[in-house]
Parts: C-alpha cells; sequence; structure tokens
C-alpha cells in the first residue's frame, strides 16, 4: 500500500525514472495493475492538478510529472484489457490547415492527458478532411481545434461545415482556442466552446463531454 | 581606492554584470577635491561648542567662535579611520543590512503629514494605529528591508512624536530602522528601547538595529542639535549619517556638479567631527538634493537631475569607500497614479542600479508631504523585478543550455524539457502585476494594478501578525516613555 503512495509521491515530484522503476517493481510484486494505475499513478496525478489549480505548481513542473505518469502507464497498459483502462474519454486535437504552431497545443494534450483522457493529436496543419477522417476512425467524444494566425482560423469553421456535411457534427462536441480566437469567434462559427487557456480547455471538454 | 573587486574599474557592478556609473574617477576626484576647498576656504557654522572644541584641538581653524575651517589633512584622516562597511541587524540579532560594496536594499521614509487611507481614500492625519499598520505591512513586504516612521503622529503629545513612533515600529517588525530624533534626549531614549529590545548597550553597539538621520542645515550650517545628535550616535556606535536635503537652486547650486561639490563638502564636515568624537564610529555617506522647480517652487523628488545627483553621491561613496545612503521609491503625484508609478520606479531602478547600499523614502508622495501604502505595495513588487535585473546573466555551463537545445531539436518544445523544469523557477515571477489572458482577468474582477495593491493591503492587514517582542520589553520601552512624559509635560 505505501508503494503506492511513493509512487503518486514520484509522480507529483516529476521523478520520471523513479516512477518508472516503482511501477515495475509493482507489477513483478503482482500488484493489481488497475490499483497501480488508480492509486498511484492517477492519484499523484490528481494531487498535481490541485496543486496547478492553486498555483503551486507550473506548467513544466506538470509536464514533468505528466511524463512521470504515462512511463508507468505504459508498462502497465499491456497488461489490461483495452475496455478496463480508465478514461475520461476520447479527444482528437490537432492545429488547423495552414497552421504549423504546435506548442500551445501540446500543452493542452498534455493538460489533457493528465486529467485522464485519451488525447488523439492529429499534429499540425491538419485540413477539414482530415478531421472528418480521423473522427471516422476515432470515433471521439470531443474535437480540440488549434490557430496561432488570423489567417488561419478560418479554417476551423470549414472543419466545422465539413464534419456536417458528413453527418458526424452531432457526435462530437467541437472546442476550439489559440491566441486570435474569441467567445464571439467560436459562437459565430458554431463551436461548442472556446478556451482561453490549456486549464479552461480540460475543464470544458469535462463540462461538455459528462 | 576606487575598485572593490569590480570587472575592469566600474564603480559599481552586482553579481554576473549589470552595472552603472555616472561620474568617471576623474570626475570623482574632481568633485572631493572642489569640497576640500569649500571645507578649507569657506568652512562651515556649526552651532555646538564640543564640535568646535574637537575640530579646534585637531587643527582646524576657527574664526567668530563658530566658523571653522576644515584643513584637508582632517578629511584624509576621517576617511582612514571611517569603516567601509556597516551592518544593521534585524530585532532577532541577524545581520539583515550589509551596507558595502554595491549591496542595495530599501525601506520606506518617515513622517508624512497625511495618510493616503487605502480603504476610504481619505487624505488625512496619521494616528498610531495607521503607523502600526503601515509597519506591519513593510514587515510582511521581502522587499522592504527596514522601515521609517512613515507617518506623523498627530494623535500623541507633540513633544513625544519620535519616541512613540520608535516604540510602534519596534514592535511592529522584526526589521531594522533608520530613526529621525527631535534631540539628543530623544536619541538616547530611542537607544534605550533598542538596547532593552537588544539586552544591553554594549551588545546594541556590537549589532545595531537602527540608524540614525541626522542632518546639516544647507548652505553650510550645522545646527545645535544635529550635531548633538551626531555625537551620541558617535559615542553609542550607532550607525549615523549625515545628510541633508538638498534643495537645488535654493539650498545648494542649481547644476548637478555644484549641488555635488556641495553636499559632499557637507556631509565630510559631518564625517570629520563624526570621527574625531569616536574614530571608526560607523558613518554612512550620502545626501539627498530635490531640485526646485522654477515655475511652482515646489521642491521635487526623483527628477533625472535628482537621479544624476544620487549617482554622482554614490561614485563619491564607492571613491571613499564609505557605505552610501539615497532614495528610491518616491514621488511628487497626489494619488497612487501614472505619474506616481513612473517617478518612483525610475528612482528605485536607477538607485539599484547606481549600487546605493540603503535607499529610503519608498512611498512617499506629493514630495514627501503625503504616503501611500498602494505606492508601498507596488514598489515592493518593482524592488523585486530591480533584484532581479542586478543578477545579470549567468553563463556557466548549465545557464548555457546546450544539451537541453540539443535534446528538443528542431521543431521541438523546451516546455517538456527536464532543463526548464529545472530552472525556470529561478526567473522572476509576478506577485501583484497581472499576467492572466483577458478572459482569466475579467474573471478575477478586472482589476488595476493599484485595485489589487488595495487587496493586498487587506490580506496583509487581515492575516499578518508581527512576531511580539516579550511582555519584559514591552515593559520597559513603555517604561522610558512614560518617563520621557514626565520629564517633557504637556498634554
Amino acid at each position: 500500500m505505501s508503494s503506492l503512495n511513493d509512487l503518486a509521491e514520484l509522480v507529483i515530484s516529476g521523478n520520471y525514472n523513479g516512477a518508472k522503476e516503482l511501477t515495475q517493481r509493482l507489477i513483478d510484486n503482482g500488484t493489481e495493475p488497475l490499483e497501480i494505475i488508480n492509486q498511484g499513478l492517477m492519484a499523484g496525478m490528481n494531487v498535481v492538478g490541485v496543486r496547478f489549480k492553486a498555483g503551486d505548481m507550473f506548467v513544466p513542473e506538470v509536464m514533468m510529472s505528466a511524463k512521470a505518469m504515462s512511463t508507468g502507464i505504459e508498462l502497465v497498459k499491456p497488461l489490461i484489457a483495452d475496455r478496463d483502462m480508465p478514461s475520461a474519454g476520447t479527444v482528437l486535437i490537432g492545429t488547423v490547415k495552414g497552421d504549423l504552431h504546435d506548442i500551445g497545443k501540446k500543452l493542452v494534450v498534455m493538460m489533457m492527458e493528465s486529467a485522464g483522457f485519451k488525447v488523439i493529436d492529429l499534429g499540425v496543419d491538419i485540413s477539414p478532411e482530415a478531421f472528418v477522417e480521423a473522427v471516422k476512425e476515432h470515433k471521439p467524444q470531443a474535437i480540440g481545434m488549434s490557430a496561432l494566425l488570423t489567417t488561419t482560423m478560418l479554417s476551423m469553421r470549414d472543419t466545422i461545415e465539413a464534419l456536417e456535411e458528413e453527418g458526424l457534427r452531432d457526435s462530437v462536441k467541437i472546442v476550439i482556442g489559440g491566441a486570435p480566437i474569441s467567445q464571439s469567434f467560436a459562437e459565430e462559427i458554431g463551436a461548442d466552446g472556446y478556451a482561453p487557456d490549456a486549464a479552461a480547455a480540460t475543464d470544458l471538454c469535462k463540462k461538455l463531454i459528462a | 581606492m576606487y575598485e572593490r573587486g569590480i570587472v575592469m574599474g566600474v564603480g559599481s557592478s552586482h553579481g554576473n554584470g549589470l552595472f552603472f556609473r555616472t561620474l568617471t574617477e576623474k570626475q570623482a576626484e574632481e568633485i572631493h577635491l572642489a569640497s576640500c576647498q569649500i571645507l578649507e576656504d569657506t568652512g562651515m557654522v556649526i552651532h555646538h561648542e564640543e564640535a568646535v572644541e574637537l575640530l579646534r584641538k585637531a587643527g582646524a581653524h576657527v574664526e567668530n567662535g563658530n566658523r571653522v575651517y576644515f584643513p584637508s589633512f582632517l578629511v584624509k584622516q576621517a576617511l582612514q579611520s571611517a569603516p567601509s562597511r556597516v551592518t544593521l541587524y534585524n530585532r532577532n540579532g541577524d545581520a539583515a543590512l550589509h551596507l558595502e560594496g554595491s549591496n542595495v536594499y530599501f525601506g520606506t521614509g518617515s513622517d508624512t503629514l497625511n495618510y493616503l487611507d487605502p480603504f476610504t481614500l481619505e487624505r488625512r492625519s496619521w494616528r498610531q494605529e495607521d503607523v502600526a499598520k503601515a509597519i506591519r505591512i513593510c514587515d510582511k513586504l521581502p522587499n522592504i528591508d527596514f522601515v521609517m516612521s512613515m507617518g506623523l503622529l498627530s494623535d500623541v503629545n507633540p513633544l513625544m512624536i519620535n519616541r512613540e513612533q520608535y516604540a510602534i515600529m519596534v514592535q511592529n517588525t522584526e526589521k531594522p530602522q533608520v530613526v529621525i530624533a527631535e534631540d539628543g534626549d530623544t536619541l538616547k531614549d530611542i537607544i534605550e528601547m533598542a538596547s532593552s529590545v537588544r539586552g544591553g548597550n554594549d551588545r546594541l553597539r556590537q549589532k545595531p538595529l537602527f540608524m540614525i538621520y541626522t542632518e546639516p542645515t544647507s548652505p553650510l550650517q550645522h545646527p545645535k542639535e544635529s550635531i548633538e545628535k551626531l555625537l551620541i550616535a558617535a559615542e553609542y556606535g550607532v550607525p549615523s549619517n549625515f545628510a541633508c536635503g538638498g534643495v537645488a537652486g535654493a539650498s545648494v547650486p542649481t547644476t548637478v556638479a555644484g549641488a555635488l561639490v556641495q553636499a559632499n563638502a557637507e556631509a565630510l564636515s559631518g564625517l570629520v567631527i563624526h570621527q574625531l568624537k569616536a574614530p571608526g564610529a560607523p558613518f554612512v555617506y550620502g545626501y539627498g538634493n530635490s531640485p526646485l522647480d522654477m515655475r511652482t517652487m515646489q521642491a521635487v523628488y526623483g527628477t533625472p537631475e535628482a537621479v544624476l545627483f544620487q549617482g554622482g553621491a554614490v561614485d563619491l561613496a564607492h571613491y571613499y569607500q564609505l557605505p552610501s545612503w539615497g532614495y528610491a521609491g518616491c514621488s511628487n503625484s497626489k494619488v497612487c497614479d501614472e505619474q506616481a508609478i513612473m517617478e518612483s520606479t525610475m528612482f528605485t531602478l536607477m538607485g539599484a542600479l547606481q549600487g546605493c547600499n540603503i535607499m529610503h523614502d519608498v512611498f512617499y508622495m506629493e514630495f514627501g508631504i503625503t504616503g501611500s501604502l498602494e505606492l508601498l505595495v507596488i514598489s515592493n513588487e518593482v524592488i523585486g523585478r530591480t533584484r532581479r535585473l542586478l543578477k545579470g546573466i549567468d553563463t556557466d555551463k548549465e545557464s548555457l543550455g546546450v544539451e537541453s537545445i540539443m535534446r528538443v531539436g528542431p521543431g521541438g518544445n523546451f516546455l517538456g524539457d527536464d532543463h526548464t523544469a529545472k530552472h525556470f523557477r529561478q526567473n522572476w515571477m509576478p506577485d501583484l502585476s497581472d499576467f492572466n489572458n483577458y478572459e482569466n482577468w475579467t474573471e478575477n474582477g478586472s482589476k488595476t494594478m493599484v485595485e489589487r495593491a488595495r487587496d493586498r493591503i487587506k490580506l496583509i492587514l487581515e492575516t499578518h501578525q508581527p512576531k511580539p517582542v516579550s511582555e519584559e520589553v514591552k515593559a520597559q520601552i513603555n517604561e522610558v516613555l512614560r518617563k520621557a512624559k514626565e520629564k517633557l509635560g504637556g498634554s
């Protein structure tokens, strides 16, 4: 039991090497894989989430914790049937067509993953067609679209229209973000929500999917 | 004699490299020689018999009983015996202010007439509870290193003001103080209060808890009370300055250089008397200059010339290897507005770059007539930014980050790299400045900096209690006050 607490502490302190070692030891000792996730890795990450909200931890530290959690999860995952993997939902995310900006979107991915979402990151310069194909393939509950440029943000509207044409619009919630994006723009193009930062994007997806 | 382990002969240097110098060494020497000429040829009027006798015996020429002409060798002698470093200790006896080299420390000013009440926004006289609250706030603010009395008390016996202020200061903060005293007796009572905290005069001498601010009256006169305080300070080992607030164009010349020559002559004359009384006693060199604005006839704070003047004075302190005294964080504005922040911030940053060891008047408004706690709280943040600047740039292997750049590579992301997680907290982080996006800023109430400062004042007053002095010390302080009241009479 105490080693599960230790594992949580390693996640909180962002010690990914330590987290990896301890996860392996727990597996070798025959600890239930789901216990390792829920009472060790995720338990640590939940504390990180609270501290981040309170302003006691910052993004680079959360990134280290997320890395510690995911190195552990990678070891445990093969031992668990897919349907048993705890997940807050699946989110598909990408930077829209013509836009190569990656860092803000990656931050959102990291925050969502650490909140328990399964995130499929399509990358940058993703066309409306590519979004449509990915929705068909992964069947996500939500889509996140990112744009940093006023010239590329209009591609968000094209993507939403493409999803409508394919009859997929109602199967997903659409969340958008990026420096030039605003709540009024989200409303104008028919997105379900706008998030001004990565933490807000995570909260918004939780709210929309629940 | 200028160097203090400094890169390329630069007068004031900080950490890895930010430095600023106002005078060349040659200019410093020119001013020094001009000041010596004034001291020798024009001399000073000194309204204090013991001081005149000390000077006469040491070789000064005296005319008309109190006009004293200082030969240059007396200046040299005083500069040799005065220590190059002075340390002020906090109430717990820990070294708190190392006045040496280019270390910088910040504190409030004393005796403003009006308190800008942050809750009612009224401009009114200070009461004891206001000063106690203001000092409590200073106790909490990490970048305020020492306190002065802040407000002139309107609700105590007028003969007792400086004593009552000291009692409030020492009981509401552990930080060291710089004090004003009406006269020698007041200073002696303050010494007694500080001694009761320290556990005796000898211990107070060894670990000074406060410094006394005493001043000549420009041009070229030394009032009786000022010299009295200077001599008591020397005798008891209380660190002292001799720093008038000159008014360029009225009490000192209008040119920056002329103001420096006279200010330096007056400060050096104080040093000579001080060192004759007790060679090696701690002395802090400095002077102020509030140039006269010829349109309004106001003595104003923090004009470019006043800031330059301070740079010159600090360079002279470095030239003499004496700790330096100056100003920061003060303004002419009537409310805590853009002008207040502009003037106070510029002075704070420049004073720090100059390497002025101990800077006072943070929170002064309206030429020092009014004090603003909002300005105090905002200045705390300005000083934090400034202190980070002084640290300069580290270029050790770890800071160069070559391995990190290689790991991240083209198109990568430093947010997720170990190097970022390890080092980002070394960077300055805001406390009051708002770095939120618009949405989060509005969610927090769309508050301006001044409004956030007011919130902070409220929070500190609700949550922060300074460590009290012991009941025994409290009783001793009250006894000093009681005896003084008895002696002075009045209401």
